[in-house]
């Protein structure tokens, strides 16, 4: 009984002291105190403070009718039809782009020199923050939902991009020599051996993007260039609580329904690969 | 040629020798296609796309850039504190949205056999949340707390969690249970076998989600001075207003040499935690 309990000590003891991890723990807790001290400034929550947060809780809950049956041009539906338009516009145009810039940047298809200035192309673009692509396209061809689409679109071209170089460089090169063998002309070849291996995987890709987009979109308004954001944003400024909650439960429903259906379709895309 | 551009629409059958009649695969794609077009054209009539006054026009966006272009270097001075701050609401704001989610996500997991109705009211309102930018949650702390950096902390916190959540949650799901239904035999409470036998399997995933949310937040938290929730943004917006191109420039330059830098180093590190 007496060594069964030795191995069990000695097993104990065997174990990894926990103090080196306590001390890492306690010394970032110190710094994040240290950088909380530094940048965050509270002064806490005064009375009015408390008044506005229950009546912005009210609003939130209580949509206005107005607005959502409203089909002017400041009703709910219109402006969630041009959020939509801006996010899938911007990712069309943005894969028109996109699909050559990653034909030029795939190893497999084009020398390594036209890769490298592709590739250092692509990063300059995903690092470019997208809101300052929007700014820069208000200033120059004034505000409206054109200079949300244009700044959308190179927005897109980064990511999309990068992601169909995987997918290029993944090719398989047999299936093309194959249909060579088999005597098909270029278009054929391009028909049946190209498209088919990437089509489902760029339409996943693409639907991954236009999800993205119609989220990004709502920001896209802050620098009016269109779309639902600037009346949110507005109506959240003035307090005009029960539209902003209007607004906000079509921005989640939009949302909601465009991920359901986008995911569905990718689940089936990737089952019909595999 | 023409031929083949047909066939596409409509599939050819084929007589064979035998007189077997062979029918191509019926094919939905280049209908799609079509709709798609038309769809994105309708799109453009309502977002008044126009390219005569994009190329007519282009001559200002490259003016817009010339202005920016040498940056103004004395400006750095005003700039650091700004761009410090953007980073540690980033950095704090990451820091505790993940660290809530990590023991949330254990409960929101479907392989403990927890409380159903729980798990399906949570889910659900976090994929609403979800939805919602982080500049929305901005506008409205900076309403309700006052401006300043704690609502764009607060409000990338709130963000983090709904998405790190849902990442967790789903690698949970596919750990090996063996050792946790092991360490249950021995009597070990429910928090204690989740913390040493889930938990080891999610750690390097865990932190490359860490560093993913951190990398996405960094994106986003310049923006955040927009509607007064602190860091570079507010900087943006007012010399956009005063039209000092020359040093909205060198913001710019900062932010991407600061989300290249950044990305680089996550990524680097997210190839070592998913190795080892």
């Amino acid at each position: 009984m007496s060594s069964k309990q030795l191995t069990v000590q000695s097993q104990l003891d065997k174990f990894p002291s926990v103090l080196p991890k306590f001390i890492i723990g306690l010394l970032s807790f110190v710094v994040f105190y240290i950088l909380t001290t530094i940048t965050i400034s509270f002064k806490g929550i005064n009375e009015r403070g408390i008044l506005i947060a229950i009546n912005a809780f009210k609003g939130l809950f209580n949509p206005s009718m107005k607005v959502i049956t409203d089909l002017g041009q400041y009703g709910l539906l219109q402006m969630l039809f041009e959020t939509l338009a801006i996010a899938f516009l911007g990712t069309v145009i943005g894969l028109v782009f996109a699909i050559p810039l990653a034909f030029l940047a795939s190893r497999n298809m084009f020398p390594k020199w036209i890769n490298n200035i592709c590739l250092t192309l692509i990063s300059i673009i995903r690092a470019f923050p997208s809101f300052m692509l929007g700014i820069m396209f208000v200033k120059s061809i004034g505000p409206g939902a054109f200079a949300g689409v244009l700044s959308m679109a190179i927005g897109s071209i980064g990511m999309l991009s990068k992601l169909i170089i995987e997918v290029i460089e993944d090719l398989n090169p047999g299936i093309a020599e194959a249909l060579d063998a088999a005597g098909c002309s270029t278009f054929e070849k391009i028909r049946y051996g190209l498209i088919p291996q990437l089509s489902s995987n760029i339409i996943s890709i693409v639907l991954y993007r236009l999800d993205i987009n119609v989220k990004n979109a709502t920001i896209l308004g802050i620098v009016q260039a269109g779309g639902i954001g600037a009346q949110l944003m507005f109506a959240i400024g003035a307090r005009r609580w029960s539209d902003a909650g209007a607004m906000l439960l079509g921005v989640i429903v939009m949302t909601v329904v465009l991920e359901y259906f986008s995911t569905k379709i990718r689940t089936r895309l990737a089952g019909q690969k595999g | 040629m023409i031929d083949d551009i047909l066939h596409i629409f409509f599939p050819r059958t084929y007589t064979l020798g035998n007189g077997k009649v062979v029918k191509e695969k019926f094919n939905w794609a280049p209908y799609i296609t079509i709709a798609v077009i038309i769809f994105s054209i309708f799109c453009a009539m309502a977002t008044s796309v126009d390219i005569p006054r994009l190329i007519q026009r282009s001559d200002a966006f490259w003016d817009l850039i010339r202005e920016m272009m040498p940056p103004n270097w004395s400006f750095w001075k005003d700039l650091q504190k700004p761009m410090i701050d953007t980073i540690v609401m980033s950095v704090l704001g990451t820091v505790v949205g993940c660290l809530v989610a990590l023991p949330t996500s254990f409960y929101l997991s479907s392989n403990f056999e927890l409380n159903n109705v729980y798990l399906v009211g949570h889910r659900g309102l976090l994929s609403l949340l979800r939805t919602l930018p982080t500049l929305v949650y901005a506008q409205l702390l900076s309403i309700v707390i006052g401006t300043g950096t704690l609502a764009g902390t607060v409000s990338i916190a709130i963000f983090t969690y709904t998405i790190c959540v849902k990442m967790l949650y789903e690698q949970i799901e596919t750990v090996d249970m063996g050792p946790y239904e092991a360490l249950q035999s021995t009597g070990a409470s429910r928090a204690k076998c989740m913390i040493k036998a889930i938990y080891p399997q999610i750690r390097g995933y865990f932190w490359s989600t860490v560093l993913y949310c951190f990398e996405t937040n960094v994106r986003s938290a310049a923006i955040l001075g927009y509607v007064g929730a602190g860091g570079i943004g507010v900087q943006i917006n007012e010399q956009l207003t005063w039209r000092r191109y020359g040093n909205t420039g060198l913001m710019v330059l900062v932010l991407v040499i600061t989300v290249v830098i950044i990305e680089t180093i996550s990524r680097e590190l997210r190839k070592k935690l998913v190795q080892g």
